[in-house]
């Protein structure tokens, strides 16, 4: 079986290696690196699309000239009536020619145009003027709109490569770096060269060839004004780049500066522990108060310069309109120049600096982007990189497994000096530690997770390098102490190991999935969707996911975590997309349940939810709401701020009465809570208030006893106090009011017993609920699934679904009971897998906080299981599962491995080792067999005499 | 019954006589109040110390296991007593069980939050230390007293 599984798997990554070379050029390119030059890069990667934002650009050029050159033609033609000198009643309007250098014959007439008097030329000069501008702005947008685009695509193509890279950074390269720096790279670092990629080419190109068409026609009008304004462009051009060499050189001591920020915030909030056991945050504080401080001075620099530069800059644009004036002026009073040339050649300056200026600035974002981007590829030369070659063995891992000569160092010195070891696969193989790291380094090179600095590891006589990289993380299974975990599901990271991708020929069904792969093959991203099936079931030998799930709880279950996930599951929402079967007999088990409780006596352990009654186990928010809110602005005390909530508590006359218990609370609270300090653990758990709430409540009260005290010192008359409430001086402002009723929301009379509740109150909030029920529907908001005696509450958790009501927690072990009795309920109705299933869906957390470090344990052995690898290596993976349960799931894995598959366990000590084929003993940076004799450490099943195939030390 | 009521019947344990209401008062606020069925136990010989109980209401048995599995009732407790102090100031197994006679109720102070009480509050602890001192001072008489039999 495992032969066949090998030839499936053998073909699946072949045809993954050949997919990538074949559909995708681009994402083959990702490999390859990326170029030391950004230019080159860009050019690379975009050039058709630069070439044709380019073309656009050029087109526009005419257009931009003529638009230059009409405001003369107003001028001259239509307002002087140049056109119509020699008495002429009409003026020819939109003669067409075709201007050619004279050599190459000058003029060619397209169209004579139309006969049109002068205020008809006018009003039409002026309209094709609009016209132009029109034309001109449609040009800007959809070149803005194609190199935005452009730059995005790159952006995204930049960011996908680095990320790939990433992935492809050796051991060592990954313990140089700091993730949260190579996070700002891909996140920060590479945005403004993305920005600035869209306008590369395609920038200069546009508005060096405005400025050179302004510049061209202001020659053509007059050659010394020309002169004038070139002369300025040219200071302009030359001078202040130069003084923005020192900007660069500040800016990039900025960036490395602010990198180091990152990298050390993020240090010291993964060490936050240590910071906080050695009391270290006031030198924590002092030296990033103090890298703040070198920030702040390299921006002062940078501004302080940069803002003299934009001084210099203004000034000489300035200058340029008064020679215009002055000199222009003159020639104009000499007749060498006509008015019209003159106003021309002003509006075309005009239009020349703010292209300059712009193109200075991109020179700058050049050079700036330039150092961004070359200081980006430093983290990510080929030589921090692994190899990437997808080609390669993938055979089984069968025959002899030799570890020749192997050295294995590191920084701080020799972890393996000269190991050898000869044995014969399917292997159990026992490493027993000596408290050093060279069994887990022996560990980590059979599992090729480190390369040995000298020697050879080789399987069947092949070097496990031989093997392509992803048959090899198919075939051997790799656990060690600290498991890592991503955000997701338990089935999510269970199922991580079994991740390949779906099937690339999917036909995209819809437009927006179209549009995904073309956006995807122009910039080299995967094509494949998440949204697809990534599980390769064949690897787990299931055929679907049903069986998949069945696969790993049997595993949880094995290995000692199934009960944990069982309550996982009644503690999780039901999907019912996802679990259509449970869903559908939830109705069903809950009857059951409340069967069971009545038949066995326990009925009153349970108060049932009741649509016209009041639970007296429930909190009085949930009474209220008698559903699960769904929306934060109805869950917990958000509940006393909802505008249509408050409506329909004072609509009933509820608002007082909540009022005076939230008083009611708040004074107890202070009075009992009053002198613990801040942030103990007591508050969390029993308090209705936290601990820096408690001035705020303090002063609420203190308000009402002000403003009570007022009140009784004037005179009672239904008239002052209707004017008190006009004026806002009733007992409580508005917001006080909100602040105490969020307080009995969280109230439960059995539980907090401070006596405030009484029938009428409990009346009135059941039919403030009917009421509250209306009013959420005609606001149509939604937000609040109800309780339903018929139907599965979604929002509630499985646990709340079977029980439809609240335990009784006064009556003495009643959590015990009531779920042991959903225990039998569920078993009875065999849904014990389906309750598991549910529990699958749990959520891990960010690195899997929100399990117990055996759990975490658990996970990733079963991860490491499910895939059926060739060899699985333990390093250490059962250690925070506790000793019992350790010995248990290993006495499970010796049973399961040795036949077909090979397992490797790194052991804390040689108490177990007796059980395993063959044992190593590490002895300081070498490997020893045990000595003969010792019956402990003699393997039940020599698999290899010694001295023959288990040879061993150096 | 509501917490006044719970901090009156506190007050009656000479352990908890000499503390100020306001923390009283957290005690009983801290602590939940649970009913035992007639017959049902509150704890059992060798299970772990994780509460002690203040009978507010009804009838327990302590009991412990004689030799040969007979039981033997040590003493019959009624309202007002406090039992299990000692496991959960010793953190010491369960020495004996303890059975609801009748229907009983009975506020359940949690080991972690009594002790965290007594860290942050000395005057909780000096009012323990005196009991316990006490108790110390009558059994050193009693073995005197025994001795001199």
């Amino acid at each position: 079986m495992a032969g066949a599984r090998a030839a499936a798997g053998d073909a699946t990554a072949r045809q993954g290696a050949a997919d990538l070379a074949a559909s995708d050029p681009e994402a083959a390119d990702a490999a390859g690196g990326l170029d030391r030059s950004l230019f080159r890069y860009i050019w690379r990667h975009s050039k058709r699309d630069q070439i044709l934002i380019c073309g656009v650009v050029l087109a526009s050029l005419p257009l931009y000239f003529a638009s230059l050159d009409l405001p003369r033609r107003i001028v001259n033609e239509a307002i002087q009536g140049h056109a119509f000198e020699h008495g002429n009643p009409t003026a020819k309007f939109l003669v067409l020619r075709l201007q050619t250098p004279d050599w190459f014959g000058g003029e060619w007439p397209l169209f004579d145009g139309f006969d049109v008097d002068r205020f008809e030329l006018l009003f039409g000069l002026s309209s094709m003027f609009l016209a132009l501008v029109l034309i001109n702005g449609a040009f800007k947008y959809w070149i803005n709109v194609a190199k935005g685009a452009l730059g995005e695509r790159m952006l995204r193509r930049l960011r996908f490569q680095l990320f790939a890279l990433i992935l492809r950074f050796s051991p060592e390269s990954v313990r140089q770096s700091k993730a949260s720096e190579l996070a700002t790279i891909i996140r920060d670092e590479v945005e403004p060269v993305g920005g600035f990629i869209g306008d590369a080419y395609i920038l200069p190109a546009f508005l060096g060839s405005q400025a050179a068409t302004a510049m061209a026609f202001i020659l053509i009008q007059n050659v010394w004004l020309g002169l004038m304004a070139a002369g300025v462009v040219g200071v302009q051009i030359v001078v202040i780049p130069r003084l923005r060499r020192e900007l660069l050189r500040l800016g990039r001591k900025r960036q490395l500066a602010s990198r180091r920020l990152a990298g050390r915030v993020g240090e010291v909030v993964d060490g936050i522990e240590a910071v906080h056991a050695n009391g270290a945050e006031p030198w924590e504080r002092a030296e990033i108060g103090q890298r703040l401080y070198g920030l702040f001075d390299l921006r002062l620099r940078i501004y302080r310069r940069k803002f003299m530069v934009k001084f210099l800059n203004n000034l000489l644009a300035q200058m340029t309109p008064f020679l215009f004036y002055c000199i222009g002026g003159y020639f104009a009073l000499k007749g060498q120049l006509s008015i019209g040339q003159l106003v021309a050649v002003i509006a075309a300056y005009r239009d020349l600096p703010p292209p300059l200026k712009e193109l200075i600035d991109w020179d700058q974002q050049r050079l700036d982007v330039q150092v961004k981007y070359e200081q980006v590829v430093q983290q990510f030369l080929p030589e921090r990189l692994l190899a990437v070659d997808a080609s390669g063995r993938d055979e089984p891992l069968a025959g002899t497994l030799a570890v020749e000569d192997v050295w294995v160092r590191e920084a701080h010195g020799p972890l393996i000096e000269g190991a050898n070891l000869s044995l014969p696969l399917p292997v159990r193989l026992g490493i027993v530690s000596d408290g050093s790291p060279s069994a887990s380094a022996l560990a980590r090179v059979l599992a090729h997770r480190i390369v040995p600095a000298r020697g050879r590891v080789t399987v069947g006589g092949h070097d496990l390098g031989e093997w392509a990289p992803p048959a090899l993380a198919r075939r051997i299974a790799y656990a060690s102490v600290e498991p890592v975990l991503f955000p997701g599901s338990l089935r999510d990271n269970i199922v991580y190991g079994l991740l390949r991708p779906p099937d690339p020929e999917a036909v995209p069904s819809s437009p927006e999935e179209r549009r995904r792969l073309a956006e995807a093959r122009r910039t080299g991203n995967p094509l494949q969707s998440l949204g697809g099936d990534w599980i390769d079931y064949r690897q787990a030998g299931v055929a679907d996911a049903i069986a998949l799930d069945g696969l790993i709880l049997d595993w949880l279950r094995r290995i000692g975590m199934g009960e944990e996930v069982y309550r996982f599951g009644l503690l999780g929402l039901v999907d019912p997309a996802r679990h259509p079967d449970l869903a559908g007999r939830l109705i069903e088990a809950r009857a059951a349940l409340r069967a069971r409780l009545e038949a066995d006596g326990m009925a009153h352990l349970v108060e049932p939810f009741d649509k016209t009654r009041y639970n007296r186990q429930a909190t009085v928010g949930e009474n209220l709401l008698f559903g699960v809110p769904t929306t934060p602005s109805l869950i917990g005390r958000a509940l006393a701020e909802h505008p249509v909530v408050r409506r329909v508590l004072d609509r009933r006359g509820l608002t007082p009465a909540l009022v005076t218990m939230g008083e009611r609370i708040a004074e107890t609270m202070l009075e009992i809570f009053q002198g613990l300090p801040m942030g103990h653990p007591l508050f969390e758990q029993f308090s209705f208030l936290s601990a820096d709430e408690l001035p705020e409540y303090e002063a609420i009260l203190a308000r009402r006893s002000a403003t009570v005290a007022s009140a009784e010192a004037h005179h009672h008359s239904w008239l002052t106090r209707t004017r008190r409430r006009w004026l806002g001086l009733e007992r409580y402002s508005r917001a006080d009011a909100a602040r105490l009723i969020a307080l009995p929301l969280a109230y439960i009379e059995p539980r907090h017993r401070l006596g405030l509740l009484n029938d009428d109150l409990r009346e009135a909030i059941v039919a403030a609920r009917a009421a509250l029920h209306e009013a959420l529907d005609a606001a149509g908001e939604g937000g609040v699934d109800f309780y339903e005696p018929d139907s599965v509450c979604l929002a509630a958790p499985l646990r709340d679904n079977l029980l439809f009501g609240r335990i009784n927690h006064s009556s003495a072990d009643a959590a015990r009971l009531v779920t042991a009795a959903i225990t039998a309920t569920i078993a009875a109705m065999d849904l014990t897998d389906a309750v598991a299933r549910v529990g699958l869906d749990h959520q891990v957390g960010p690195s899997g906080r929100f399990l117990s470090g055996g759990q975490r344990a658990s996970v990733s052995l079963v991860r490491a299981l499910v895939r059926q690898p060739d060899l699985l290596v333990l390093d250490g993976a059962l250690s925070p599962m506790g000793e019992t349960r350790a010995r248990a799931v290993l006495d499970l894995l010796l049973d399961r491995f040795g036949r077909t598959a090979s397992l490797v366990v790194v052991l804390p000590n040689e108490r177990v080792a007796h059980l395993f084929d063959s044992v190593l003993e590490a002895k300081g940076t070498s490997f020893a067999q045990p000595a003969a004799g010792d019956a402990n450490a003699t393997p039940a099943r020599q698999v290899a005499p010694a001295g023959d195939e288990a040879h061993l030390d150096r | 019954m509501t917490l006044e009521t719970e901090v009156q019947s506190l007050r009656q344990v000479p352990m908890f006589r000499e503390i100020d209401p306001p923390r009283l008062k957290l005690l009983a606020f801290t602590s939940e109040r649970v009913h035992f069925a007639p017959d049902q136990k509150f704890f059992d010989q060798g299970d772990a110390a994780d509460a002690a109980y203040l009978i507010l209401d009804g009838e327990a048995a302590v009991t412990i296991e004689g030799p040969g599995g007979a039981t033997i009732r040590l003493a019959l407790l009624g309202a007002n007593a406090l039992v299990g102090e000692m496991g959960i100031l010793a953190d010491q197994p369960r020495s004996a069980t303890v059975t609801a006679v009748q229907a009983t109720t009975a506020l359940r102070i949690d080991r972690r939050v009594f002790l965290e009480l007594l860290t942050q509050f000395p005057q909780i602890a000096i009012a323990v230390m005196r009991e316990l001192a006490h108790r110390l001072e009558m059994t050193n008489q009693q073995l005197a007293q025994r001795r001199a039999v």
